[in-house]
């Protein structure tokens, strides 16, 4: 994206336009942003006369990490089961290679593989959690895990769902218009709301589903005191909320596109789903990484939806890193709950930075 | 483009609009207008039960602001009272209400940071810990004693001794008064001859006794015993109750939570907590379902709708059943208690008698639990003079034997009784929708409570919402989900409340719990 | 009548694909606004009724009140207007401001080419830090502020002229995008101390303010996608008859991107509609926004399904009205010949 020699020497335009906006953000960000760096390496603490942060050094983060809260955090980490191995193992295997054959290539820098090597490290290192909680007898996710388990699940389902409404509302079929205002509404709400309607909805004793429940004989059948039907409850109360932002964007793109193309190829005799994979799909690519980039950053502080339906129970199945964050700061813990927050800072750094040097540069390649 | 040129002015018209300033108090004619009064009416003529009369200018022209919780309850009468109060005294009441969640921090900040936004905070007397070690309130000892409209002497001595003192000082001023209690279906008990549970064992016995039955008359199958045990919706509390009568048994002085020597949490490792921790998930063999997931709304809405033959609650439900299928079929009682008690110093448990459970009742150790202890109105010390003696009279006020009386027989106040004058008139109960039966039965109860010399003070040690709202919930909920036994929740307990005593200064915390608990007449 | 679902050219789908497609958006509609209508039907119930058990439809299955309504609108009256108003005024200005702002920064990072210099950066960063530290501890502000700037001018003309370093629009634009990543609630009790030293405590100014300033990454990154399909063609011919960058904008981007702004105009009015915890932390009594009153019906004894109801109906409608009134816009793309990009 070269830029056009002609606007080059533009002086004014090319610092109104932006430094406005950087300012601004930086101005509001900075202060914040290092207030609550210093928090999160102290200590409240009351004595007479006032509230004092007292300085503790890394001790929040040993907590979370080593320490009292480290069930919490991490989970319960116990010797993997043989599935647990053989994941283990296999990660271990195709990271080497990919390692080894990208040395051979001798493409990349010693830079570039030294920072490979370092990522096949985490991987690694995150997938030995991984088993170890999962996989483990007695073992327990922590906060960490359901979190990523919130996000790339509920990615997943809302991409393919916001998708493949968009393609089904892009077509010529009656009432467009009306399907494409109603499937707008889950995200008007305010998410507070959604969680107190979605509590409302999967009451077993007074909402509105009751009657199926009984007449399918479950009366008596619960989903909160399950772990896993309980991370489902919140998975799907995020994706009723958020799929309408995927399928926005994408029936926007889908419309915007030139139809001449996917015109031709269906007089050429391809069938819609040819189509689609190879002309549609394509084109919306772009937009697609960047609109699952914005849900994967937001998508991290899920934490109205656990806290609301469950309080992040039953137990701490389904305790978001922002909820535990939360947690902390209504107890006014808030050296520890800055913690918290810089850890999912780092880690989601991370995950964004991988993201969009792999995917996003591979996809708009590809488009 | 057009569009987006049309929105600009509008945005700007809407905000010039927007002067639509709540804090302008409503003109004197206005507001009698709207009480329905001739304009020059003096105030001797108000609607306004008669007070001791303050002179009807007193506090002409001064705004106090108060902070508490949107509940509706909690607020609804201060909201509601403050126009008669600026009736008397001129001066205005800004409530200004905010999310149960969010009072104590937002209290906070606006002490701590000397923002000072608010004169007054009507909140949880349990905070006391951490706002008077700074200094942020008021030291209203002298004042509330030569008060008349407050009539001090006649709050019940636990809420003036416990409630409002700190420290040997007094901080606050009562408006409610809360403890638990058990209620049970008087007619279903009745009719079977059963008697209201004395011991937890006996509480199990009649919620299994009736779990499965129907129990009001909708074909379908209700529980024996409904209690709220959801994780975040301030749970914690009910295990106290469950545990108090293992843990204390020489009264309010002996402490439930920690030893007075050491600063130990009681709640840990020892024989008391694991029975307690097991009869507490016994319970939920006999309830709804999604027990695990109801807060107090849920439970309350279970019983009053008749679906629940016991359930334990603050004083609400005696207040809330005027107009349910569970009127006049309601009994509510002493909470359970135990005939164990735990010797502290071995951690086992050992028989009630004459020694180890001075009050006990035919052999029965009663520990009623304070829980919360009742929403109190705070002064900010920091406030001018004007507006701290303007916020004192408007909660002296509303604490006053004639306006309290009306208050507390309310359920949608949320205030429950906390005067000895509350509970010599039933006229006002009978007024609200109680039968002379029920409402004697219901006082009965509270009085009971209120009067066992072995009651429970909740916690109230500086950062107590750390060692409730975040270690021992999270703890508790962990044991009823099964992810711990009764040994990982009392070392997450112990370990944990350790935690914090230690952070704050073991000797700190030693001497502010010993001090919450001593008696100061 | 014909068929609706007739094929209407050759590249149409086929009827009973039609069909198809019409029923599943049918179900996903019922998945949509069963719950909006058990919201409806709840804001009629008392609270008794809602205990007793589900109730589907009102004069059939029970009797409904305006009880609830009449709560929320009547009794509460001015104490639901005003966070109303608030949330009105504070969304459609901090959206308006942020789409301006925004959508200029996204043009410059499509259109232009910028290299920072990272040491600038580093200096700049790293004088503001002097600056505040000298607050912190108690120095006058002039003193602070006169250190950094001038800390800034001698890093910038000494180390910032040889450094060579540089970094590209990608990492401006990843830079904005990363100021969405931090949760809320580590930096809700700075922004409290930051608003409260400037004296804009529980204002609407103050919501505003830091609504534009989360909100600007996402306009940003939104339309930096639109703008990178648009073809250059017209722009390229504007500039060179002489169009200033300024003209250009105005005259030639803009009018085509009405669509794309418009969709990012509902997007990020939503986010600044339903924000929560940055006006739970700044606002008290005069700034309070419609999120804190539908948080506030959780009572310590229950959530108030009945009074929440009424609440989060009179939020979303006027957003539905407004997506009713843009919806057309939408459909004419977020991107225009993104084939063409």
């Amino acid at each position: 994206m070269a830029a056009v020699g002609a606007w080059r020497s533009e002086g004014a335009a090319r610092w109104l336009f932006i430094w406005p906006t950087v300012l601004f953000v930086l101005f509001l960000s900075l202060f914040p942003l290092i207030a609550s760096v210093v928090i999160s390496f102290s200590r409240l603490s009351f004595h007479q006369g006032g509230v004092d942060l007292v300085f503790v050094g890394f001790n929040n983060y040993e907590q979370e990490l080593f320490g009292l809260e480290r069930s919490h955090f991490l989970g319960v980490l116990n010797p993997p089961g043989p599935i647990g191995w053989l994941v283990l193992g296999l990660t271990i295997a195709l990271t080497a290679i990919a390692w080894t054959r990208a040395v051979r290539r001798g493409r990349v820098g010693a830079f570039g593989l030294a920072l490979r090597l370092i990522g096949g490290i985490l991987l690694i290192a995150w997938v030995w959690i991984l088993v170890q909680a999962l996989t483990s007898e007695g073992g327990r996710p922590g906060a960490l895990i359901v979190t990523f388990i919130f996000v790339f699940v509920g990615i997943a389902l809302q991409y393919t769902l916001g998708l493949g409404l968009a393609l089904l509302a892009s077509q010529r079929v009656p009432g467009r218009r009306f399907f494409r205002v109603t499937f707008l509404i889950p995200l008007t709400i305010t998410p507070v709301g959604v969680g107190y309607m979605f509590l409302m909805l999967t009451d077993t004793s007074k909402g509105p589903l009751e009657p199926i429940w009984v007449a399918l004989g479950l009366r008596d059948f619960t989903w909160v005191t399950d772990p896993w039907l309980a991370r489902a409850a919140v998975i799907i109360g995020d994706t009723w909320a958020w799929t309408p932002f995927v399928f926005i964007v994408l029936l926007a793109a889908i419309e915007g596109l030139d139809h001449e193309i996917h015109e031709a190829a269906l007089t050429d005799g391809a069938s819609h789903w040819q189509s689609f994979r190879h002309i549609i799909f394509p084109a919306i690519l772009p937009v697609s990484t960047t609109i699952v980039l914005i849900r994967l950053i937001e998508g991290f502080k899920i934490v109205d939806m656990p806290n609301i339906l469950l309080g992040g129970g039953p137990g701490t199945a389904t305790q978001s890193l922002t909820l535990q964050a939360w947690i902390d700061w209504n107890t006014l813990n808030l050296g520890r709950s800055a913690a918290v927050a810089y850890l999912l800072l780092i880690l989601v750094t991370v995950v964004a930075t991988v993201y969009i040097s792999f995917v996003r540069r591979r996809a708009t390649e590809y488009a | 483009m057009s569009r987006l040129r049309t929105i600009a002015p509008a945005a700007g018209l809407i905000l010039i609009l927007s002067g639509c300033s709540p804090q302008a108090s409503p003109s004197p004619s206005a507001e009698a207008a709207a009480s329905g009064e001739p304009t020059s009416a003096p105030p001797a003529e108000s609607a306004a039960p008669a007070t001791a009369g303050p002179q009807g200018d007193k506090f002409k022209g001064i705004n106090v602001n108060i902070l508490t919780f949107n509940g509706p309850q909690v607020a609804e009468p201060l909201q509601r009272r403050a126009p008669d109060w600026e009736q008397l005294t001129g001066g205005h009441v800004n409530v200004v209400a905010v999310g149960f969640q969010t009072i104590y921090d937002k209290a906070l900040l606006d002490a701590s940071t000397g923002t000072n936004a608010f004169d007054a905070y009507v909140f949880d007397p349990q905070w006391l810990g951490d706002f008077t070690g700074p200094g942020y309130l008021l030291d209203i000892t002298d004042r509330v004693k030569s008060d008349a409209q407050l009539e001090w002497d006649d709050i019940g001595p636990f809420f003036r001794d416990f409630n409002a003192t700190y420290n040997g000082k007094v901080y606050t001023i009562p408006l409610d008064g809360d403890f638990h209690m058990v209620y049970y279906r008087s007619d279903l008990l009745d009719k079977d001859g059963v008697a209201p549970p004395k011991t937890w064992d006996d509480y199990v016995a009649v919620a299994q006794k009736y779990h499965g039955q129907d129990l009001n008359g909708d074909g379908e199958p209700d529980y024996g015993s409904c209690i709220a045990k959801k994780k975040g919706a301030q749970s914690y509390w009910w295990i106290i109750s469950v545990a108090a009568g293992l843990i204390q048994g020489k009264g309010t002085n002996d402490g439930a939570f920690f030893d007075t020597s050491n600063m130990n949490p009681l709640f840990g490792p020892n024989d008391a907590m694991t029975k307690a921790l097991q009869m507490y998930k016994k319970t939920t063999e006999f309830g709804p379902p999604d027990e695990l997931n109801m807060d107090v709304g849920g439970t309350r809405g279970l019983f009053t709708t008749g679906r629940c033959a016991l359930t334990m609650d603050w004083g609400d439900i005696g207040t809330l059943t005027p107009g349910t299928y569970a009127q006049d079929k309601t009994g509510a009682t002493i909470t359970p208690g135990w005939t164990e008690v735990l010797d502290r110093s071995t951690g086992k448990l050992v028989a009630c008698d004459a020694t180890t459970c001075p009050d006990a009742v035919d052999g029965v150790n009663y520990a009623p639990f304070a829980s919360f202890g009742g929403w109190s109105g705070a002064i900010n010390a920091a406030a001018p003079k004007e507006q701290q003696d303007a916020v004192y009279d408007f909660l002296s006020y509303m604490s006053s034997p004639a306006i309290s009386g009306l208050d507390v027989t309310l359920g949608k106040t949320g205030y429950n009784p906390y005067r000895t004058s509350h509970f010599s008139n039933l006229q006002p109960w009978i007024d609200a929708g109680l039968s002379e039966a029920a409402a004697t039965n219901y006082l009965g109860a509270i009085q009971a409570s209120l009067q066992n010399k072995n009651m429970v003070l909740d916690m109230r040690i500086p950062q107590t919402k750390r060692y409730q709202q975040d270690v021992l919930d999270t703890a508790l909920a962990q044991y009823l989900a099964g992810e711990l036994d009764e040994a990982g929740a009392e070392q997450a307990i112990a370990a944990g409340w350790n935690q914090v005593t230690d952070e704050v200064g073991r000797d700190q915390q030693l001497a502010a719990y010993v001090a919450s608990l001593g008696v100061q007449r | 009548m014909r068929n609706p679902f007739r094929r209407r050219d050759a590249t149409d789908l086929s009827p009973p694909a039609k069909f198809g497609a019409f029923m599943l958006l049918v179900a996903w509609s019922m998945v949509v606004l069963f719950p909006i209508y058990w919201l409806f039907v709840t804001s009629f119930k008392t609270p008794y009724q809602v205990d007793k058990g589900p109730f589907y439809v009102p004069f059939v299955d029970f009797t409904p009140t305006l009880d609830a309504w009449e709560y929320i609108l009547v009794e509460l009256g001015n104490d639901t207007l005003r966070p109303y108003l608030n949330t009105v005024i504070v969304g459609l200005a901090s959206t308006t401001i942020a789409l301006a702002m925004g959508s200029l920064t996204a043009y410059a990072l499509v259109r232009f080419v910028y290299r920072p210099k990272v040491a600038l950066i580093g200096a700049f960063i790293l004088s503001v830090v002097v600056a505040l530290a000298v607050a912190a501890f108690g120095g006058p502000l002039a003193v602070g502020v006169a250190g950094g700037v001038a800390l800034f001018v001698i890093a910038a003309q000494t180390v910032g002229r040889r450094a060579r370093w540089t970094l590209a629009n990608s990492d401006i634009a990843f830079w904005l995008i990363s100021q969405r990543i931090l949760p809320p609630i580590a930096v809700a009790i700075p922004m409290y101390v930051l608003f409260q030293q400037v004296g804009l405590l529980d204002s609407i100014v103050a919501l505003i303010i830091v609504y534009v300033a989360t909100n600007l990454p996402i306009v940003v990154w939104l339309m930096r996608e639109y703008f990178a399909s648009l073809p250059r063609e017209l722009e390229e011919s504007a500039a060179v008859d002489g169009a200033s960058a300024f003209r250009i904008v105005r005259s030639i981007v803009l009018p085509i991107s009405v669509p794309g702004l418009v969709a990012t105009f509902l997007i990020v009015l939503i986010f600044a509609w339903n924000e929560f915890l940055i006006a739970l932390v700044l606002t008290s009594a005069d700034a309070q926004t419609m999120p804190l009153q539908v948080a506030a019906q959780n009572a310590t004894r229950g959530p108030q399904w009945w009074a929440m109801s009424v609440l989060i109906l009179i939020m979303i409608a006027p957003v539905i009205v407004m997506a009713l009134a843009l919806e057309r816009y939408i459909t004419k793309g977020l991107l225009v010949g993104a084939l063409k990009g």
